[in-house]
């Protein structure tokens, strides 16, 4: 039996400064003031005033460090898929790593669901559990899903899984069960209150900052600009997706 | 004449087997506990008996798709009230003393909502789901009770009462 250790309180703090960095409130002098997303009543629907978005840096984000798939799982209730094989355990946001093979460079990036404009999953699925919210993010209504995979056949990003087994002790945020196709929401149940998603979270709080998550419709928000201001890429741009998550760097 | 009279006869005796049918068949009346908080429920007691169905599909559905979060008819609210999540004896009775549960079990319906979704409030520190071991021996499934692990890790049942 190991002795019960006192939790490191230092990196509790700094954890927690972190956080508070990524919400936009402690400013150094000399950083513009960027307006902070303030959320919806909850008793009003979301419109396409709105397009929520991602901006991911690549040259900011650490290869070998996992954060922003752990801080995932935890909040979505990922990883209590007992009998399913490695290839079968539903996956919202994973690390890749690109290398150019004429100059030997690097790149480590997440990718997650890409929240397209037009997105082809939505096109493909039968029965309509597939489909854009007016905001732009895009997401699956397990009520109506089948399970057909239609959707995850017809995503160039490999972004969606499907559930294998019965599940038990899911978060009363994220609903998740056996027979069902599902992919990273932007943590919209956060999102909805005002919040950030877990992963835009967790990389503040490791101090990467590599992920920015906003309104791309607001002019005044920090992601529309730098993508107003700075070369950014949507991966696959060819087809015509207009995906919500840009990368730099790549 | 005698026909009638013989039939009229039976008919007290019909109206008693009638009558005592539940008691004879043996299902007893659920033991519904009571609500954790609150003194009212969001809708009056008949209408919710009646309709909780209605509001819930139509509150799923603005949610889902509008984006509209309001508590009154949401189903995570419905858990916060009226499933123990503090109280270690009631839930861990298993699924039988879950608020919908038992008087699903009764009405003999048969609900999917917890296949997804949690089954407790989320601030509760005690787990069970309402896939019971008496369920998992009649699929013959074998796999350790993750409700029993957790609540044992948590320090939530008392040594001897897990089964």
């Amino acid at each position: 039996m190991t002795e019960k250790t006192q939790p490191d309180l230092a990196r509790r703090e700094f954890l927690s400064q972190g956080a508070k960095a990524a919400a936009g409130l402690t400013l150094a002098p000399g950083v513009m003031l960027y307006g902070v997303a303030e959320a919806k009543p909850a008793d009003q629907a979301v419109t396409s005033k709105v397009r929520w978005g991602m901006l991911i840096d690549t040259t900011k984000c650490a290869s070998g460090c996992n954060a922003c798939v752990q801080a995932c799982n935890e909040e979505n209730g990922l990883g209590n898929e007992k009998k399913s094989r490695a290839e079968q355990v539903p996956q919202y946001i994973r690390k890749v790593e690109l290398r150019e093979k004429a100059t030997g460079r690097v790149v480590s990036m997440p990718m997650m669901c890409q929240h397209c404009e037009n997105p082809p999953c939505a096109d493909v699925c039968p029965t309509g559990a597939s489909f854009k919210r007016a905001d732009g993010v895009v997401l699956v209504d397990r009520h109506i899903c089948i399970g057909c995979r239609y959707c995850m056949m017809a995503c160039p990003y490999k972004a969606r899984s499907l559930v294998h087994e019965a599940l038990e002790d899911q978060k009363a945020n994220n609903p998740r069960g056996k027979g069902c196709v599902e992919a990273c929401n932007l943590c919209i149940p956060r999102v909805d209150e005002g919040g950030q998603p877990a992963c835009v979270e967790a990389c503040a709080a490791e101090g990467h900052k590599a992920m920015i998550f906003g309104d791309l419709n607001d002019p005044k928000s920090e992601i529309a600009q730098r993508v107003a201001k700075y070369a950014t890429t949507q991966v696959r741009a060819d087809l015509g997706l207009n995906p919500g998550v840009r990368y730099q760097g790549i | 004449m005698n026909h009638l009279k013989k039939l009229l006869q039976m008919v007290p005796a019909v109206v008693a087997l009638t009558l005592s049918a539940p008691a004879l068949a043996g299902v007893p009346v659920p033991d519904v506990p009571q609500a954790v908080k609150g003194e009212q429920c969001v809708e009056p007691i008949d209408d919710m008996r009646r309709n909780h169905m209605k509001y819930l599909q139509h509150h799923r559905d603005d949610t889902m798709h509008r984006g509209i979060r309001t508590k009154q008819h949401s189903l995570k609210e419905c858990l916060e009230c009226h499933v123990p999540a503090q109280q270690p004896n009631k839930g861990s009775q298993g699924s039988e003393q879950h608020f919908c549960q038992s008087c699903h079990t009764y009405a003999g319906v048969r609900i999917d909502c917890f296949e997804c979704h949690a089954t407790l409030p989320e601030k509760s520190a005690l787990f069970h789901p309402l896939v019971t071991p008496a369920m998992k021996a009649a699929k013959q499934v074998h796999t350790p009770d993750s409700a029993t692990l957790l609540n044992r890790l948590a320090g939530n049942l008392p040594n001897g009462t897990e089964n």
